[in-house]
């Protein structure tokens, strides 16, 4: 399994858009940094701060792509066949995948998380203190810190459902869609949802209405809207990833290539 | 060739290399099978090298494997480019050497001709020969019959996705016959003599063809001839090769099915 995912990493160091895509990423974080530094007087850095100034959507769409790619790429090339038809076992094969991307997606967040606090430490550092209260009795690195916690769980359900439609379709451009859709659909519908679950409560057990853990984490009371708690949020949003992850590993493993 | 390489799904029957089963989720033995199936899947952002390099086996021997195999294809001259530039033929090439790369011990190649030009089709030819001396295994399928025939030892022919020959090489010339066609001075007095002679002829334009039944009847028909004061002017001769016996085999098989019905 580890020669597996040092070949998956290795193909993935390989891409040019690998080193590119970081690199625009370092960019998008210092761009908004210093715009916001240069317009002090029309933007509030704490929240632009706490969401690593632009790097977590950036980091979204990235993973998101990879996570196609890592799959569709392989029957695009018509690679799969080298990779199936060796001694391991196929379901190996997926799962190097998964933990191919799943260490990716750690880079990106440690590293989204690390350059923000470089650059609140350079740019604003007189704005606040780490370490003061921001709000519901949490510090300014406790709340940043569960937000990206949240991102990363609800990036990750978002994840299993590209890599089910990348196994399904065999195209990067569907997953890719769906994936982002499925990121802006949770904020536009919402409104909607929040409405029809009360008038059915079992709606609160939708995949979209999982998506709303990052801003419950920070904001308690958001769970009058989506009347879950916290806990069952986490653990909807694991059950879910592990109802795709499952699915995706079905077809795969039936595939005929 | 997908079923055994655990890639499609079956209706009935195993697949059993070396006593090891394959299934599609499961085929350790794999391991020592190569293969080559339909066009070679390659990374366009990866060069020749690195592909050998991410697909060869961890071992002490891992670099000295691909140097190896990098000179035995003569792919050295764009081993450093990355393959999207590749033409069809250093595709082909570099596919078969993926195929060849961790010495397996069997090596199926799905069409392993396709887009090689005239020398690198013989080098090919001469690598799986001296492969197969070696003692590695190859299953290779193919519609060029002129160029299997130069290499194969057993022949096994598909009709409709079943068997309906397996036979080694040598079996199926020997039911191909060998014929003898003579050129005469006079081809009308010299067809004569033969029938009187017991002969079974044929007249293909200006030859007379015979079956050759025994080694020494060229021997026997140039006595004939000259006791007849008739003159040879050309001999040559026939065998019936792969491609005659496997369209034999199928025209019989296509009887024999209809009959059936």
């Amino acid at each position: 399994m580890i020669t597996l995912v040092k070949q998956e990493i290795y193909k993935l160091l390989h891409k040019k858009s690998t080193l590119i895509l970081t690199v625009i990423q370092l960019i998008i974080m210092i761009g908004t940094a210093i715009l916001i530094k240069s317009k002090s007087n029309l933007f509030d850095p704490t929240s632009a701060i706490l969401d690593g100034f632009g790097g977590l959507m950036w980091s979204l769409f990235v993973l998101i792509a990879a996570a196609a790619s890592i799959i569709a790429m392989e029957f695009q090339h018509g690679t799969i066949k080298e990779l199936l038809y060796r001694r391991y076992y196929r379901g190996q094969i997926l799962i190097s995948k998964w933990l191919t991307i799943f260490l990716y997606s750690l880079y990106y967040y440690v590293m989204t998380f690390v350059v923000a606090l470089l650059l609140k430490i350079a740019l604003f550092n007189s704005a606040f203190k780490f370490t003061a209260i921001y709000a519901n009795n949490m510090s300014y690195l406790k709340i940043m810190f569960l937000g990206f916690l949240g991102s990363f769980l609800t990036l990750w359900l978002l994840l299993s459902l590209v890599f089910l439609l990348a196994n399904i379709f065999k195209s990067n451009g569907a997953a890719i869609t769906v994936g982002i859709v499925g990121y802006f659909a949770t904020n536009l519908i919402s409104g909607v949802m929040f409405l029809l679950m009360n008038k059915w409560e079992w709606l609160k057990w939708n995949p979209f209405n999982m998506m709303n853990l990052s801003t419950q984490l920070l904001e308690p009371t958001a769970k009058t809207m989506t009347l879950l708690s916290t806990q069952q949020m986490v653990i909807g949003n694991l059950v879910y990833l592990v109802i795709f992850l499952a699915l995706g590993y079905f077809v795969f493993q039936r595939r005929n290539v | 060739m997908k079923a055994i390489l655990g890639l499609f799904s079956w209706e009935s029957g195993q697949v059993v290399i070396q006593g090891q089963p394959v299934t599609m989720t499961s085929h350790r033995v794999l391991d020592e099978v190569g293969a080559l199936i339909e066009y070679p899947g390659l990374y366009p952002f990866l060069t020749g090298y690195q592909h050998l390099e991410l697909f060869a086996n961890d071992g002490p021997q891992k670099q000295a494997r691909i140097q190896q195999i990098i000179e035995t294809l003569k792919i050295d001259s764009y081993i450093n480019q990355k393959a999207k530039n590749y033409s069809l033929g250093m595709k082909q090439k570099l596919g078969i050497a993926l195929a060849l790369l961790n010495d397996p011990q069997l090596v199926i190649l799905d069409e392993p001709m396709n887009g090689l030009d005239p020398q690198a089709t013989k080098d090919l030819r001469d690598l799986i020969i001296s492969q197969a001396k070696k003692g590695t295994t190859f299953l290779i399928s193919s519609h060029i019959l002129s160029e299997l025939e130069k290499i194969v030892d057993e022949v096994v022919v598909l009709d409709q996705g079943k068997i309906i020959k397996q036979a080694k090489m040598a079996d199926l010339s020997i039911a191909g016959q060998k014929f003898i066609l003579l050129k005469t001075d006079d081809n009308v007095k010299a067809a004569e003599a033969l029938q009187a002679a017991g002969y079974q002829l044929e007249v293909i334009k200006d030859q007379l063809k015979i079956e050759q039944s025994e080694s020494n009847e060229l021997a026997k028909l140039i006595k004939l001839l000259s006791a007849q004061q008739i003159n040879l002017v050309d001999v040559a001769h026939q065998q019936n090769d792969l491609e005659t016996s496997l369209l034999n085999i199928l025209g019989k098989h296509e009887q024999d099915s209809q009959v059936k019905e």
